[in-house]
C-alpha cells in the first residue's frame, strides 16, 4: 500500500510529507549536536499527524452513517416517481404484479403507509399524490422540491459523499504512512544518540587508559 | 456483599476502609446512571402519550407531512385516526385504539415511576452508608495522627 515514488511535499489535501532521514548525522548537522530539539520537533509533527488522523476518522464515521441514509431517501423518491408515472399511464402493466380485479396497489388509489410518530409509536397515513417532496437538509432547514429535482439533488449529494469518503480513506492511509515514518525517524535519531554516547565513553575510557 | 453496618466498621483499618469506600462509590455511580436512564425512558413514554393525543379525529382531514425516511417527507393525510401501532417489545407491534394506546403508555409510565422510586430509596441508603463510613474514616485518621504525634513526643 505504498504511494507513488513521486510524492510532492504535500499530498493533494495539504498534508505535509514526512522526510525519511537516511543519514542521521547529516540531518542533525554534526557529531556533537544535541538531539533534544530535534526529537521535540519530531514529537510535534507526530502530534499534528495524530490530531489530523483523529479528525479524519471522525469525519469518515459521519460520512459512513450519512451515505446509507441518502441512498434510502433516493430510492424512496425514485419509487414515488415510478408510481406517479405508473399512474399517468393507466394501463401500464409493469406496476401490476397481481392479476386481481382490484390491484392491491391500484395506481388510482393513494398509497397507504405506516410512519413513525415516535420510537415505539406508529400511525397510518395516506400519501397524497403530489409532485413535490420535502427534503430535510439539516440545521432546521427543509425545502420542497419537485420530484425530478429532488432525485437530482439526492444523487449529487450521494456522489459528493462517496467521493469525500474515498478521499478521506486515502488521506488516512497516507497519514498512517507519515506517522510510521516519523516514528522510525525518532527511533533512529535516538539510537544514533545512544551509539554516539557509547562511542564517546569508549574514546574517553581509552584516552584515560593511555594517560 | 454485606453492607458495612453488619461488619464492625471500627474493626477495619484505613486501607480497608478506603477500599470499601471506593466500592460504595462505584455502586453509587452505577445506580445513578441507571436512575438517569430510567428517567429518560419515562420522558420518552410521556412524549409517546402526547403523540397519541395528536392523532385525533380533528386532525383527520388535515394535510400532514409524512416522514418516509430521516430526511424525506411527503404530504399526506391521516388514514386512520382511531388506531395507532405500538411497539410492545420483542418485535411485536400491536394495533391499538387511541384509548388503549394511551392506557398502555400511562401504565408504562407508572411502572417506570415505581422503579424510579425504589431506585431513589436505594441510592439514599447507599449515600447514608457512605457518610457513615467517611465519618469513621475521619475519626480513625485523627486517632492515628494523634497517636503518631504522641509517639514522636515520647
Amino acid at each position: 500500500m505504498s504511494s507513488t515514488t513521486e510524492q510532492q511535499e504535500t499530498n493533494p489535501r495539504g498534508i505535509p510529507r514526512a522526510p525519511f532521514i537516511a543519514d542521521v548525522e547529516q540531518h542533525l548537522g554534526g557529531p556533537d549536536v544535541e538531539i533534544e530539539p530535534v526529537l521535540n520537533q519530531f514529537q510535534d509533527a507526530l502530534a499534528k499527524y495524530r490530531y489530523m488522523e483523529n479528525n479524519l476518522t471522525q469525519r469518515r464515521q459521519g460520512l459512513e452513517e450519512k451515505i446509507p441514509d441518502i441512498k434510502k431517501t433516493l430510492s424512496m423518491v425514485e419509487y414515488l416517481q415510478e408510481r406517479r408515472e405508473g399512474k399517468k399511464v393507466k394501463k401500464d402493466d409493469e406496476d401490476d404484479l397481481d392479476e386481481d380485479d382490484d390491484d392491491p396497489e391500484d395506481p388510482k388509489k393513494p398509497l397507504r403507509t405506516t410512519f413513525e410518530l415516535n420510537e415505539t409509536l406508529y400511525a397510518e397515513a395516506e400519501l397524497e399524490d403530489a409532485d413535490t417532496v420535502y427534503l430535510w437538509l439539516g440545521a432546521n432547514v427543509m425545502l420542497s422540491y419537485k420530484i425530478p429535482a429532488a432525485i437530482e439533488l439526492l444523487q449529487s449529494k450521494l456522489d459528493v459523499a462517496q467521493h469525500n469518503l474515498s478521499t478521506i480513506t486515502s488521506d488516512l492511509e497516507y497519514l498512517k504512512e507519515q506517522v510510521t515514518i516519523m516514528e522510525v525517524n525518532t527511533a533512529r535519531v535516538f539510537n544514533w544518540d545512544v551509539k554516539r554516547r557509547r562511542e564517546r565513553k569508549e574514546r574517553e575510557a581509552s584516552l584515560g587508559k593511555k594517560s | 456483599m454485606s453492607s458495612p453496618q453488619q461488619i464492625n466498621v471500627a474493626d477495619l483499618d484505613l486501607p480497608q476502609l478506603a477500599d470499601v469506600r471506593k466500592q460504595l462509590e462505584e455502586e453509587l455511580q452505577h445506580l445513578t446512571t441507571s436512575f438517569q436512564q430510567l428517567k429518560q425512558a419515562q420522558a420518552k413514554f410521556k412524549t409517546c402519550l402526547e403523540n397519541v393525543a395528536e392523532v385525533k379525529p380533528d386532525n383527520k382531514d388535515r394535510t400532514i407531512l409524512v416522514p418516509l425516511t430521516n430526511s424525506l417527507y411527503v404530504p399526506g393525510k391521516l388514514a386512520d385516526a382511531e388506531n395507532v401501532i405500538v411497539d410492545v417489545g420483542t418485535g411485536y407491534y400491536v394495533k391499538k385504539t387511541r384509548t388503549e394506546a394511551q392506557k398502555h403508555y400511562t401504565s408504562k409510565i407508572a411502572f417506570v415511576k415505581g422503579n424510579l422510586d425504589a431506585l431513589q430509596e436505594t441510592i439514599a441508603k447507599k449515600q447514608e452508608n457512605m457518610g457513615y463510613l467517611v465519618n469513621v474514616m475521619q475519626a480513625k485518621m485523627q486517632a492515628q495522627a494523634q497517636g503518631q504525634g504522641q509517639a514522636q513526643q515520647a
